[in-house]
């Protein structure tokens, strides 16, 4: 469990990126993968690419 | 399609044709689903995002029976378009597409389960002006998962009619039509704060667009936004370029915001999150804390590093091996029924003995049969690709795949339109624009055709039967020929596209964001419907083309005549197939192919199978007895002049790989040359294949024939 706070990268994948609800303040929470991850925000689950997720800081609000 | 003049009303509001409503919506919310039920259509339906690309316009009929018209457009998760599908929606929304009438009113579904995500799209549309219908579907999904999603509070809020509906099972759909056929609807009354630091911009853009790009005032507004949104601003302006005023405008409040620091695009995503969050939270309770659902405990094995594979791995055995034992019986039926209605032709039809006859049996009935004996297996292939599309086990096969594609430089969403292309090619390539980035999308065509389509199955199993004749050998030998063969492709696609992407086609490596649909149980009906249609092309293409290229090449086959007294094998020899086939023999002899084959590889650049049905024409003109042998048995029977058997299993493997690689199928050139929109790439798409072909062909047969096979 994590809550979005700051997004990097190109500023297309940035605006796609909130546009998909992963804004700044969005809570995440990581269900699975290492290399592409799974994540939940907000009922849907999303998967990023390793390049994707290294975009999104995410910081850490609970143990899962 | 107008309405006859005695139907629309003289009351000047009314609208005098009919009216034109555009369904739209996130990826995989149930739109074509909808569609099919208002319309009567059968789009395709799948539980993956990226199912529909294109627009597809369609009639309802209102309670009272008024026509309707209907466009179902691709999904897009916002007006800001990132790839080809999601602009196609944008365009029509915004009336740029000259093909499409400018929807009057729109449809709007969201999913119920995912609301405020959902209501995102919904808010950039709200700001085109037009009269909006919110759908909210899913509903029996969002209730299983424990959300209360009231439509009421949803109709308040936002001032336009809600109406909850199960597109599936056609719930809904009585009051959904009574609100479109209502004459008028409300505009939506909620009125959007623009942020203050962007507001002023988004005035003075509009009034610019409207006096200098001539864009009418109400779209101007969404306009002008999107010019704010969207990074690359001459994409948004359509194909006209933006005007040099609006420009100006636009750079000079871009530079400005840029000196204070204001991320102006963030700022107006987040501020209608804003809006939307809180209307969501009005509107959607939920019921206590649910545990992990199916989904969930699916996922954690299906997408598993290690398991995930396995999964995969097992599916696709599990498909192949029904390809090869459940099809057994029904093409055991569908060859003795060819082989008896040749015999009935030849022996008990009364036609005369003469080439008539001959033109009957050895081009329409070998040709067309060799082919049609196929069928049970194509319907297999077309039943686990359905399933595979139903379930949504199709988005967890692209995640796993994004690992090995991210090495190749590609990422895992290009795996879809490869998955789809063991279909066919063809709507794999058009499934490319899903993809954001253009290079990449270009990489995943060039490749795309690589991967074995249904219409290679033909080719393969009658070269499996001819390689490992008789029942003596075990079903797992022919099994694992076949998954060799759909490897082959299936990393010979990755190696090109990995090739592709370092030289012709440089770009940074890709990122993946792609949703991912919760299971549902597979919709048979949708898969039945699915096959039935893949069935009936098929027996289309066996019926036109086939049948059509059949007898032309008897004609070549049997014309001109030899002088009284030639064997069959002359006769064919000296035929204008025959020349063309010793005309290609130099350039394939060393693949250990012979003129015969070569009349098979002329006439299958039409469509691969025509390989099958052109090897049934021009061995069966060849038998000299009445009995219609099987074509494998007629293969088996064949020799070179010197008496060696031409089809060994070392040609017949050869012969699948170059079937594996060699580019061979006119519709896929014509469909690359318009989605490419150039010439160049379909034609180097011939080439880099059928040189790869040769190439290969050639280093297996040499290397077979050196170590004595
Ligand atoms: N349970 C349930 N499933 C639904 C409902 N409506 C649609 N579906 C399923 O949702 C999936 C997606 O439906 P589509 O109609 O293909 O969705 P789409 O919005 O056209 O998708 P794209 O073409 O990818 O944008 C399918 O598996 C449907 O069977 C519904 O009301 N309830």
């Amino acid at each position: 469990m994590g809550r979005v706070r700051e997004l990097s990268g190109d500023a297309s994948f940035c605006q796609r990126v909130r546009e998909m609800g992963f804004g700044e303040s969005a809570f995440v929470t990581k269900v699975g993968g290492s290399g592409p991850f799974i994540c939940q925000v907000n009922g849907t689950r999303i998967a990023l690419s390793h390049a994707a997720a290294m975009g999104i800081l995410v910081e850490q609000l609970g143990r899962r | 399609m107008a309405l006859p003049a005695h139907i629309s009303s003289g009351v000047s509001a009314a609208p005098s044709r009919t009216p034109v409503y555009a369904l739209v919506g996130n990826p995989n919310c149930g739109k074509s689903t909808l569609f099919n039920a208002l319309t009567g259509l059968k789009q395709k339906v799948g539980n993956y995002p990226g199912v529909t690309v294109e627009k597809k316009i369609g009639t309802a009929y209102s309670q009272h029976g008024q026509p309707i018209t209907v466009i179902d457009l691709p999904g897009a998760y916002s007006l800001a378009a990132r790839s080809p599908d999601e602009a196609v929606t944008r365009d029509v929304l915004l009336g740029r597409r000259a093909d499409t009438p400018q929807p009057d009113r729109i449809l709007c579904i969201v999913d119920a389960t995912n609301l405020e995500r959902n209501l995102y799209l919904v808010h950039q549309i709200l700001d085109l002006g037009r009269p909006v219908i919110l759908v909210l579907n899913m509903m029996d999904v969002a209730a299983a998962a424990g959300l209360d999603v009231r439509a009421g509070r949803l109709e308040r809020e936002l001032g336009i009619p809600v109406i909850p509906c199960e597109a599936v099972n056609g719930k809904g759909l009585i009051e959904l039509k009574l609100a479109m056929s209502r004459a008028d609807l409300p505009l939506s009354r909620h009125a959007w704060d623009i942020p203050a630091p962007i507001a002023p911009a988004v005035a003075e853009l509009q009034a610019s667009l409207t006096a200098n790009d001539r864009k009418p005032p109400l779209i101007a507004r969404a306009e002008a936004l999107l010019l704010l949104t969207d990074q690359d601003s001459v994409r948004v302006a359509g194909s006209t370029p933006l005007s040099a005023r609006t420009t100006e405008i636009l750079q000079g409040w871009q530079k400005r915001w840029e000196g204070e620091g204001t991320d102006w695009a963030g700022t107006l995503v987040n501020s209608r999150y804003d809006v939307i969050g809180r209307i969501a939270a009005e509107a959607v309770t939920r019921a206590g804390h649910t545990g992990p659902t199916a989904s969930d405990k699916i996922d954690a094995v299906a997408t598993h590093p290690i398991w995930g594979w396995m999964i995969l791995g097992a599916v696709m055995t599990l498909l192949f091996l029904s390809i090869f034992t459940l099809a057994e019986y029904p093409m055991g039926f569908i060859e003795d029924g060819i082989a008896s209605l040749s015999d009935w032709v030849k022996k008990d039809s009364g036609l005369p003995d003469g080439d008539l006859r001959d033109l009957i049996t050895d081009g329409a009935i070998a040709g067309v049969g060799g082919v049609i004996v196929f069928l049970p297996q194509i319907l297999i292939l077309f039943f686990f690709i359905g399933l595979l599309e139903s379930t949504g086990y199709m988005a967890r096969a692209a995640f796993i795949m994004d690992r090995l594609m991210s090495r190749v430089g590609l990422n895992g969403k290009s795996f879809i339109p490869l998955l789809s292309s063991y279909a066919c090619a063809i709507p794999g390539i058009m499934a490319t624009r899903t993809i954001e980035d253009q290079k990449d999308r270009l990489v995943t065509i060039l490749v795309a055709p690589l991967m074995s389509c249904s219409a290679r199955l033909p080719v393969y199993l009658l070269m499996i039967a001819a390689l490992v004749p008789g029942d003596r050998v075990p079903v797992a030998t022919k099994v694992g020929v076949m998954i060799l063969m759909y490897a082959l492709g299936t990393f010979g696609a990755f190696g090109f596209a990995w090739l592709f992407k370092r030289t012709l086609l440089k770009g940074a490596p890709p990122v993946m964001i792609m949703e991912l649909p919760p299971y549902r149980l597979p919709g048979l009906k949708d898969v039945a419907l699915h096959m039935l249609e893949r069935a009936w092309i098929f027996l289309r293409r066996a019926g036109t083309v086939i049948l059509g290229i059949s007898i032309v090449l008897w004609f070549l086959a049997a014309y001109p005549k030899a002088p009284e007294g030639a064997t069959p094998q002359q006769q064919l020899a000296q035929s204008f197939a025959g020349r063309a086939g010793h005309a290609l023999e130099p350039a394939i002899a060393p693949l250990g192919f012979d003129w015969q084959i070569g009349i098979g590889l002329i006439s299958s650049f039409a469509a691969r199978e025509v390989f099958v049905s052109t090897m049934g024409v021009v061995f069966n003109a060849e038998s000299k007895d009445d009995d219609t042998t099987p074509l494998r048995q007629a293969l088996l029977a064949t020799k070179w002049p010197d008496g060696r058997p031409l089809f060994t299993p070392l040609v017949c493997f050869t012969l699948m790989i170059f079937y594996v690689f060699a580019m061979q199928c006119v519709s896929t050139v014509a469909i690359v040359r318009r989605e490419t929109n150039s010439w160049r790439w379909p034609l180097f798409q011939i080439a880099y294949q059928t040189g790869t072909a040769w190439i290969l062909s050639f280093i297996v047969y040499q290397a077979g024939r050196a170590l004595g096979f």
